[in-house]
Formats: C-alpha cells, sequence, structure tokens
C-alpha cells in the first residue's frame, strides 16, 4: 500500500512538472486566450469646416446612425412588422417576406442608417428578436457642395479621394486600445502586468481654406454656364495670390457623396483641378514671356517678324490668328494679344542669345523658369492627391529638343495641372513670390479655430519689375479681348486664353480640345486680389479659351469681385 | 499498550494543510464572491467565504481535539449506530428526493446533501465514518472469533458495503464518493487477513459495479466518452484547470492574482481548489501541498504498521484510504489523469461536512497514534502462522 501510495503520489508529481514547467507556454497561452478583453476605442473621425467669412463651419460631419437587425427565429412577425415597419420607412432595405423565409437564419438586417430619434423609439418597443447596433456616418449638410474636393469615406470608415483621402490620416486620428485581463463575465479586472489601455486620439478637424459661400456660389455659375455654353464639364479654382490660398476649387458635375455609389465610373470622383494634369496651351505663354522679360531679353515694345508659320525640326509651328495685319514686324504685346505661337518661339531663341535658333542654354533657360521657378510639371505640394504634370528635360535624349520647346512657350508638349498654373500666375502677378498652394487653413480644437501661420514665399519666380511688366501685359490683352463689355472703371483684370489639344491614344485628338482661361483681379493700382483659373470641355467637342472659357471667367471674376467686396479706385 | 503522545507529524501535517487551504479561500473568496453575486445576483460579502471558512477550520480543530479525547474503546460502542445512522439518513434522503421536498438538496438531478436551514449535510460522509469504524469492529471481532472466512462474516460485510455504495452511487449519482467508500472497504478487506482470492473476488464485483454503473448511466458514460474531448462541461471543467494549473508554471502567480478564479473554472473554491492553488503557487507549491499529503498519509500508514490492535489498526487503514481516495482521485481528475467525478480535497476544499468528517476521522487516527508500539506489527504477530506474517508484511509494504 506504501508503495501504491508512493506510485500514485509520483505520478502525480510527474504529471504536474508536465503541465506546469514543460508545458507551462500553452496553459498560459490557453489562458490568455480566453482572459484577455482586448477592446478597439474608436477614434472620432475629424470633421471638415469650411470658411465662413471668418467663422469655421462644419460641411462634413458624423452622425450616429443604427441597423436595425432581426432575429426571424425569436421576432414574432405580425407585431414585427406593424410596429417596426412604420419607423423604419424608406430606411427598409429587406422585404418581410425574404426576412422571415428561413426562421433558422439568426440574423437579417433589415434597414440601414435609422437616425436616433427612431432608433430611440424602436428600442422603447422591446420587441424580442429585434436589436439595434449603431455606426458612425458622414453627413453633408450641404449635400453635393465640393464633393470632388471634399471625397467621401467608404463602408470600411477609409476617406477616399479629396481631402478624405489624402487627409485620411489625420481624419483618421488613433484608435484606442483597451487590452486587459477579464473575468468569465468580461468585467476587467486589475490583475495582471500586461494591461494595457490606450485612449483613442480623434482624428482632427480640418478647416479648409474654402469659403463656403464663394465654392457653393461658383459651383452654382459652373452649372449655368454649363447650361449655356453647352459644355458638360466645367471646372474652376479661385485663389488669393497673396498667400496661396485656394478659396473655391469647383468640378461640374459633382457627384453626392452621401450616396458616393451612384456614379456612372469612379472618373466622376476625380478632382481634374488638382489630378488631371493636360496641356495648358496658350496661358502658358505668360510665363515664357515672363521669364524672357525676367531674363532682360524681352519687353512688350520690342519686335519680332511675324511669318505666320516657321518649322523646327520639321515640324512646323503655326498662328491660330492668320491676319495679313498680324503678318511681318509686330510688337510682343502683340504676339500676346493674339497670342502668336511664333512670338513665344522668338522669345525663346532670345533667351539663348539668338535670333533664329533655339539653343540649349535657351532651353535650360525655360526650363529653370518653368520647372523649378513656376512649378509647372511636377507636385505643387497642396494637401490633396496630386498630379505632376510632365515637361522634357533641356538635355533629354530625344529628337526634336528644339520643337519641343517652341512648343512649351505656348504650352503643348507638357502637362501641368490647373494648381499648378494658378499658383504659378499668382506669383507672375504677385511681384514674383512664389506661394505653394494650400487649401487648409487651420484646424479645430474644442470647437476654436486654429489657424495655420501665415504662409511665407517659398522662392522668387520674377523680379518685382517682371511682375508689373506681366500685369500690364494682362491687363492689355484682356481689354483688347474682353467680349462681355468692359471691366468696370477702377478694377485691375488681366487675363490670358488657351485653347488646348488633346492627346488621345498617344496622338493629338483632331476632334476635342479643353478651353482655359486664367486671369487675375483686383482693384486699380494695387497687386491683384484673386486669381481665377477656368478650364472647358467635353469629350468629342472643340471647345475654344475665347469663346468658351472666357465668358465662364467673365461671370466667375464679376462675382468674386462683389463677394470680395473689392472697392474700385476712386477718380482723385 | 500504555498510551504515550499522539503523532505530533499528523497533528502538525492537519493543521499546515488547513492553514494552507484558509490562505486560498482568503485569496479566491472575493471573486468567488463576484462571480455569485454577478450570477445569480446574490449579495455575498466580499469576505463571507473566508470567514466561513475559518468557521470550518475552528470547527474542525475542535472536532479534531473532541475525536482525540473521546477514548476510542467509548467511540467504538457506537460504530454500528453510526453505520445504520448513516444508511438510514440515505434512505430519507433518497426518500426525499423522491417527492421533491425541499429538505433533499439536488444539484444537477444528484440528490446528496440535506437541506438544514442555514447549513446543508452530506448523509455520505457519516456513511464513510460509520464503515471504517463499523467494518474495523465488524473485522477485528471475526477474525478473533477466527469466523473470518465465514458466513458470519460476509452477509453483514456484503449487505454495508452494497447499501453504502448502492445509496451513493445509484440514489446519490455520486461515483466520486463512491470510489472512496470503495476504496475504504477494499484497503480494509485487503489488510484484514482474509485470503487473496477473496479479496480478489470482492474487487471484481466492485469493479464490474463500477462498470455496470457507468453504462446503465447515460450520464457517466458520456463523461467517460467525451473526457478530454473538447465539447462538454467536463471537457471545459478540465481544460480549465489544467490552464489554472498551467499557467501556475514554476512559482505560481502569486496570491490573489489567479484569474481562472474568476468564473473560467468551475467549483474554483472546493472540488477546483488543487487547480487554483496550482495557479497561485506554482509547481513549488503544488510539490508541497501533494508533499505534506503524502507524508501525513505515510504517517497514517505507519501508524497502522505499528498497532498492535487490530481493529485500531484496521481504523486507521479505512481512514488513510479514506483520505487518499480523496487526494488521488481529486488530483488525478484536476491533472486530467482520471475523468472528472466531482470530490473534495481533504481540509483544502472549501465545504463543510466533509471538512468536519475528514477531521474526525484524522482525530481519531491521532488519538490511536498514541497506542503505537515500538516494532512493526507484524513482527509481533505471534498468534497466527509464519505464512500469514509475510502476507500481512507484503500487503502493508
Amino acid at each position: 500500500m506504501r508503495l501504491g501510495l508512493l506510485a500514485a503520489m509520483s505520478i502525480i508529481v510527474v504529471r504536474l512538472f508536465f503541465i506546469q514547467i514543460i508545458q507551462h507556454d500553452k496553459w498560459a497561452e490557453k489562458a490568455a486566450a480566453q482572459q484577455t478583453l482586448q477592446n478597439v476605442l474608436p477614434a472620432k473621425r475629424g470633421e471638415i469646416y469650411m470658411m465662413d467669412g471668418n467663422e469655421p463651419v462644419a460641411v462634413v460631419m458624423n452622425a450616429t446612425v443604427y441597423t436595425v437587425i432581426v432575429d426571424p427565429m425569436l421576432a414574432n412577425r405580425e407585431s414585427v412588422e406593424e410596429k417596426l415597419g412604420s419607423l423604419i420607412k424608406d430606411k427598409q432595405i429587406a422585404k418581410w417576406d425574404d426576412v422571415f423565409a428561413n426562421r433558422t437564419r439568426r440574423y437579417y438586417i433589415v434597414a440601414k442608417n435609422v437616425e436616433r430619434k427612431a432608433a430611440e423609439q424602436i428600442a422603447d418597443l422591446d420587441l424580442t428578436g429585434v436589436w439595434l447596433q449603431s455606426n458612425t456616418k458622414r453627413v453633408y449638410p450641404e449635400g453635393e457642395l465640393a464633393s470632388n474636393l471634399l471625397g467621401f469615406v467608404n463602408a470600411e470608415g477609409i476617406g477616399q479621394y479629396g481631402i478624405e483621402g489624402a487627409l485620411n490620416d489625420e481624419l483618421t486620428g488613433e484608435d484606442g486600445l483597451l487590452k486587459t485581463i477579464k473575468d468569465i463575465n468580461n468585467v476587467a479586472l486589475s490583475i495582471g502586468d500586461d494591461n494595457v489601455k490606450i485612449a483613442a486620439k480623434d482624428g482632427e478637424n480640418v478647416v479648409l481654406t474654402i469659403d463656403r459661400t464663394m465654392q457653393h456660389n461658383i459651383e452654382k455659375i459652373l452649372e449655368k454656364k454649363s447650361q449655356e455654353i453647352g459644355f458638360k464639364n466645367l471646372e474652376a479654382i479661385v485663389m488669393d495670390p497673396n498667400n496661396g490660398e485656394v478659396l473655391a476649387m469647383a468640378n461640374y458635375p459633382g457627384y453626392d457623396p452621401a450616396n458616393f455609389g451612384n456614379v456612372e465610373s469612379a472618373a466622376a470622383y476625380i478632382n481634374h483641378v488638382v489630378e488631371d494634369p493636360f496641356e495648358p496651351a496658350s496661358v502658358c505663354k505668360t510665363f515664357a514671356f515672363a521669364a524672357a522679360t525676367d531674363l532682360g531679353v524681352m519687353t512688350p515694345d520690342k519686335t519680332f517678324t511675324n511669318f505666320g508659320e516657321i518649322t523646327i525640326d520639321g515640324w512646323p509651328i503655326r498662328n491660330a490668328e492668320q491676319g495679313a495685319n498680324l503678318l511681318g514686324t509686330q510688337t510682343m504685346q502683340t504676339a500676346f494679344n493674339y497670342s502668336l505661337n511664333t512670338g513665344s518661339t522668338q522669345a525663346l531663341r532670345w533667351m539663348g542669345g539668338s535670333e533664329t535658333e533655339i539653343t540649349q542654354t535657351a532651353r535650360e533657360k525655360l526650363y529653370e523658369y518653368y520647372f523649378n521657378r513656376f512649378g509647372l510639371g511636377h507636385y505643387t505640394g497642396i494637401e490633396l492627391y496630386e498630379s505632376p504634370g510632365y515637361l522634357v528635360e533641356p538635355n533629354a535624349d530625344m529628337y526634336g529638343l528644339a520643337s519641343t520647346y517652341a512648343n512649351m512657350t505656348f504650352g503643348q508638349n507638357m502637362q501641368a495641372t490647373m494648381v499648378q498654373v494658378a499658383a504659378a500666375i499668382s506669383s507672375v502677378v504677385n511681384g514674383g513670390k512664389y506661394y505653394i498652394p494650400t487649401i487648409v487653413a487651420g484646424k479645430m480644437v474644442n470647437g476654436e479655430f486654429i489657424a495655420n501661420e501665415e504662409r511665407e514665399p517659398v522662392r522668387q519666380t520674377i523680379s518685382a519689375q517682371t511682375s508689373a511688366s506681366m500685369r500690364e501685359m494682362l491687363y492689355n490683352t484682356r481689354k483688347m479681348w474682353r467680349s462681355n463689355g468692359t471691366d468696370p472703371v477702377g478694377y485691375y483684370v488681366g487675363g490670358k486664353t488657351g485653347t488646348a489639344q488633346v492627346i488621345k491614344d498617344g496622338a493629338y485628338s483632331m476632334d476635342e480640345t479643353q478651353a482655359t482661361y486664367v486671369g487675375v483681379g483686383g482693384k486699380e493700382g494695387e497687386l491683384p486680389s484673386y486669381v481665377i483659373m477656368v478650364r472647358v470641355w467635353e469629350e468629342g467637342k472643340l471647345a475654344g479659351g475665347q469663346e468658351h472659357a472666357l465668358p465662364v471667367f467673365n461671370d466667375l471674376k464679376n462675382y468674386v469681385q462683389n463677394y470680395l467686396r473689392i472697392q474700385p479706385k476712386t477718380a482723385e | 499498550m500504555r498510551r504515550h503522545k499522539s503523532d505530533r507529524t499528523i497533528a502538525a501535517l492537519t493543521f499546515v494543510l488547513l492553514c494552507i487551504g484558509l490562505i486560498v479561500i482568503y485569496a479566491i473568496g472575493p471573486m468567488r464572491a463576484n462571480v455569485m453575486n454577478s450570477v445569480y445576483g446574490s449579495n455575498v460579502g466580499e469576505n463571507d467565504f473566508f470567514i466561513q471558512q475559518l468557521r470550518n477550520v475552528i470547527l474542525s480543530l475542535v472536532v479534531i481535539v473532541l475525536a482525540f479525547k473521546i477514548p476510542y474503546q467509548y467511540m467504538r460502542k457506537y460504530a454500528k449506530f453510526v453505520m445504520f445512522g448513516g444508511l438510514i439518513l440515505c434512505g430519507i434522503l433518497f426518500g426525499l428526493s423522491l417527492i421533491n421536498s425541499p429538505l433533499a438538496k439536488c444539484e444537477l438531478g444528484a440528490c446528496r446533501w440535506f437541506n438544514l436551514g442555514g447549513f446543508s449535510l452530506q448523509p455520505a460522509e457519516i456513511l464513510k465514518l460509520g464503515l471504517v469504524l463499523y467494518l474495523a469492529q465488524l473485522i477485528a471481532e471475526r477474525k478473533a472469533e477466527g469466523k473470518l472466512g465465514s458466513s458470519d462474516f460476509w452477509i453483514p460485510f456484503a449487505i454495508v458495503s452494497i447499501l453504502s455504495l448502492g445509496f451513493v452511487v445509484v440514489a446519490q449519482k455520486d461515483l466520486g464518493t463512491g470510489i472512496a467508500i470503495a476504496a475504504i472497504i477494499l484497503s480494509m478487506l485487503f489488510m484484514s487477513g482474509v485470503k487473496m482470492r477473496y479479496f480478489i473476488g470482492v474487487l471484481a464485483i466492485c469493479l464490474a459495479g463500477g462498470v455496470a454503473s457507468i453504462v446503465v448511466s447515460p450520464h457517466r458514460m458520456e463523461r467517460l466518452m467525451t473526457f478530454h474531448s473538447e465539447d462538454s462541461s467536463d471537457a471545459y471543467h478540465i481544460e480549465n484547470a489544467m490552464i489554472a494549473i498551467g499557467t501556475g508554471g514554476f512559482w505560481g502567480v502569486g496570491m490573489g492574482n489567479s484569474v481562472q478564479a474568476t468564473g473560467y473554472l468551475p467549483e474554483s473554491i472546493n472540488d477546483s481548489v488543487f487547480a487554483i492553488m496550482g495557479e497561485t503557487f506554482g509547481f513549488v507549491g503544488l510539490v508541497v501541498v501533494i508533499g505534506c499529503f503524502t507524508a501525513l498519509l505515510m504517517r497514517l500508514l505507519r501508524t497502522a504498521n505499528y498497532l498492535e490492535n487490530d481493529e485500531e489498526s484496521l481504523v486507521v487503514i479505512g481512514v488513510f484510504a479514506w483520505a487518499t481516495a480523496h487526494v488521488v482521485v481529486n488530483v488525478a481528475s484536476m491533472t486530467g489523469l482520471l475523468p472528472l467525478t466531482g470530490i473534495t480535497l481533504p481540509l483544502l476544499s472549501y465545504g463543510g461536512t466533509s471538512m468536519l468528517f475528514t477531521a474526525a476521522a484524522l482525530g481519531i487516527a491521532l488519538q490511536l497514534s498514541c497506542y503505537t508500539s515500538r516494532e512493526p506489527r507484524q513482527e509481533k504477530v505471534v498468534s497466527t502462522s509464519q505464512p500469514k506474517v509475510r502476507t500481512m508484511r507484503r500487503r502493508l509494504e
């Protein structure tokens, strides 16, 4: 018996050694698996604000909505159908017949996005087999306002496109974590050393530089002009040239971010102002002329001989305006006014110190101004998804560099975005200071607006004198072409048209052009206080800068001038 | 034999084990209270279990002193009374359970307790004590009369054995206690000096009965079949006992840090207390506990070996078998070596009746330890023939 006892006890001790020492990790793992309570503490997604005068107002907010779930096995069909039906109304997504077709299915979502009030009433009914699940949802009090700029949040809670996409990290914040040992009823215990509690870091409430009222009205104007001129797609950007702030960024047509799925294709989400590089065409003459002026090789009065058409590298460079009165000796102002491609090509030749040749120096100088100073063909750094566009390097290993660079003086053979052009034009007219375009004014912290620091220019693109000269050239051009009556007395308004060819399948399309207009304005005698760029296009249609983009600009300009309460210079 | 000092080791180990039990209950009582309050909506105080256990321990110490002081020669007169009292109480309990009386306390269809207002009484405990005292007396008397092999012995032996096991295993559906009772009966029979083939016969009958009781009971069959499988409450219980023990590792998680006691491990305070001790005190703690039990049981065996008087020796053997069955079956099921039976760990588990009767049995053994001789009994046996002496020695070994 003693041996039996000792044997039994020995077996037990060996068994204990096995469980507690050898298998310890296995059991500890099992213990952790059942004893650990791990909860994600969800961070609140930041809201998005626009400016209303000097006050930020929320344009994208969060709301708690409820999903109604029915357990067909427990629920009583008559009472559920009768009582629940009247509360969920249009939010119902399942037919009662389907819900109760299979009673062994314990989980059926019958309604989604039910508002809090209705959800509370449903909860008060205390129906058996019916329960609610809360979710947060983005709500858009302004409807479709700035949809392409704002983007949306997908079903997984991840921001897509626009601000929601580009600033997703800031808006999302960081989920917190609660990891603790729990008892069997899921109550957290203070036992153990591995307990973690990290509070959720709510997402930032982003305040945009966009002015809500201006954005709204500019979208309205684009919609109206779309009808008038008969083009489907219109885009506009309004910037303050003196600090790079974007006041409005509009894409027409927009979409309903609350029902972002109801679009024909994902192309509807694109913010063309920043994501869609194109050949900006003749508006680029502003940059070529600014470069030549800044280099001291050109003045508005300097003359050149216009042949109407020249050939470079075997490619023709032709003017759109072929009037006989434009041939022969002409000033550069005339070349600018009539958008003579031969004129801008001449400016390029001068940059290289030649009358007839496009030298390497000329190419390098133009590239220096276009790419490095004006920021064409690369990311501007605005807080949005951007496409960089493209410039051919001055010494690229390719045939036809001279022809390519000649084309670049009138905005072809290159790709840039509207925001790049608008930011570059800002620096052309504001005295040569380049501001990185921005759309974020600051953030809301506990209901208080914390503005970002005042922005400083990042570089000088051209001299103040060149800038003054370019303002004059833009003013004169516009004055010559303004179609919609005269600009009111006491205001400065300048601008340049562009008609861009479209590359389709690697070649220039013959049946589609895009119209652009870039204009600047303000009080006469002062630095311009706004820059507006417009683009008009429709697939398979020919749009012209004069005929289609200019009238859109005129309407926008009139509105912006009024809205910003720009006072005219009074006669002394 | 002249009375001498008792076996201090038995007394000391009993005391140490009671204290360890008290410490564990102190540590996990609040968790148990918490679980009960949240599950049953009861209002159990944080220290209620500890206070209750403290009372049980003090009461047990009183019982030990009483059992130690009241002379065995006086006690033995009531052996039959305790034996048949236990059987009658079991019968009454069975009757009460049939008429669904509130006096019978049932859990999961097994009615094992009398509900006596504030506390409950398990008559099977009385039965165990009665069996130890009665069988020792019966065997010793028949042996002295030389009638150990006759029907004068076998008939009463069979009646009390069958009735006891019948009540406990069949009526009360308590296989754990049944195993303890079988261990008591078989150990005492084994040590009685009855011919080996008779013992083997009884053992075979017991085993057959045990198998039969499992086969006819769907509940037990299931327990056996699902032993170590994933999907039953027993498997869950054993799994969680082993999680507790395994988590403890070498040194344990320390006092008050048991997580398994917060509701994961069923019966954490009573039947599963060994597992919680494993979690709290680790391998070291459990080896100490097993060591204490082994030492205590060895001392009991030694006491039985050194008692000249057959009856007294058999009483101690009965106490030994009782305690051993509880320790081994409880610990083996907690460590996944045996299916779960639901049996307390003597002196450590929370629970009044079990502790008091174990204390009484140990008190008696302690008293008898005052009458041991200087030599082991097999050397001193002169009245029997040589071969028998060897048998006795071998059986004790």
